[in-house]
């Protein structure tokens, strides 16, 4: 007697959604209201993101990224420039990768003869800036301000 | 060996090569070039100074000196073979000063020609390019060797634009419509000595 009742009311649950235009149902939902009665915070603590991710197949997903339109919107420069290259350098093995790719003790000599040589043209032409500045002033010395003397 | 960039692509920037900026002390390992990150990193492309070109004009004239010697060398012991008595050159002879000039000249014009840089211009990091920054040619390489001996027969005048003049040219260079910059990755090398500066003082 049960499973008759049983097998009735699903056959009838069956006909009742058969009937039903679930489209139009839906249209008449106002989605905003209902979704503003949902704890959607509680909803998220409630789900389990690794065990969402383990079903997820990242690689499909990736091979459906178009990557260089991705790109195409990246400012390389922009993310470039907020690298700190030095403390990257000094901090990890990108320094011994740059000596080991490039580093001799000859190029280091070179660096070093180079960059000592550069120093000295600075400190010539700031020492040349200088005696061109005091022999201008010798031929036609600025005008003192008019200034009070300050205590 | 650091790249150094093509004569084509330099573009001569006026002034001096940067206010150095020295490195905080205390902040962990220190590079050993003196060179601040600022001044690396604009510094291809400007005019060099005086002690870069004077070190670089050294070099070439120990250089220089030194090949035709083994040029003389080379000679006397070829005279020797093939004569059987060698010869013996004298720094008095007018032969040997006029074979000196004319392997200077060679020296300085094919090197300025071809790549615009010397021996000793490539060790010290600096180029020859027009004054527009494009490279120097053949017709200014030519005319620049020519003039170079002007600005020391001027008893040496010819090198104050160095030092004076603010695109630092010398006279050779006023002549000749050519200008001396730096040409090495300055950058890159402050990188290296990052990389391997660990413990040491600047």
């Amino acid at each position: 007697m049960e499973s008759i009742a049983q097998g009735v009311a699903q056959r009838v649950i069956d006909l009742v959604i058969e009937a039903l235009d679930m489209n139009a149902l839906i249209a008449r939902i106002d989605l905003n209201i209902v979704l503003s009665r949902v704890d959607l915070d509680h909803l998220v603590h409630r789900i389990d993101l690794n065990q969402v991710l383990e079903q997820v197949d990242l690689n499909q997903i990736v091979d459906r990224i178009d990557m260089n339109k991705l790109l195409a919107q990246v400012d390389i420069n922009q993310i470039v420039s907020r690298i700190d290259v030095e403390s990257l350098v000094k901090n990890t093995d990108l320094g011994a990768i740059v000596v080991s790719s490039s580093g001799t003790l000859a190029t280091e000599a070179v660096d070093l003869g180079r960059s000592h040589a550069v120093s000295m043209d600075d400190t010539i032409a700031r020492w040349a800036s200088r005696i061109r500045r005091n022999h201008a002033g010798r031929a036609q010395p600025p005008e003192l301000p008019s200034t009070p003397e300050e205590p | 060996m650091p790249t150094d960039a093509d004569a084509g692509l330099l573009e001569p920037v006026p002034g001096n090569a940067g206010v150095p900026q020295p490195v905080p002390p205390g902040r962990g390992p220190q590079p050993y070039l003196p060179l601040s990150t600022a001044e690396t990193q604009n510094l291809r492309g400007q005019h060099a100074g005086f002690a870069s070109r004077f070190t670089a004009f050294i070099v070439d004239c120990a250089v220089s000196v030194g090949v035709f010697m083994l040029i003389l060398s080379a000679a006397s012991f070829a005279a020797s073979v093939l004569t059987g008595s060698s010869i013996h050159w004298s720094r008095a002879s007018t032969w040997v000063v006029v074979a000196f000039f004319a392997w200077e000249f060679l020296y300085y014009e094919y090197f300025w020609t071809t790549s615009g840089k010397t021996p000793g211009m490539f060790l010290l990091g600096v180029q020859v390019v027009g004054q527009d920054g494009s490279s120097v040619g053949t017709r200014r390489g030519l005319l620049r060797t020519l003039a170079f001996p002007l600005s020391f027969l001027l008893l040496g005048l010819g090198f104050l634009g160095i030092l004076l003049e603010h695109d630092r040219r010398a006279l050779h260079d006023l002549i000749a419509g050519t200008a001396v910059v730096y040409c090495w990755d300055a950058q890159e090398a402050r990188l290296r000595s990052l990389a391997r500066g660990g413990g040491r003082k600047p």
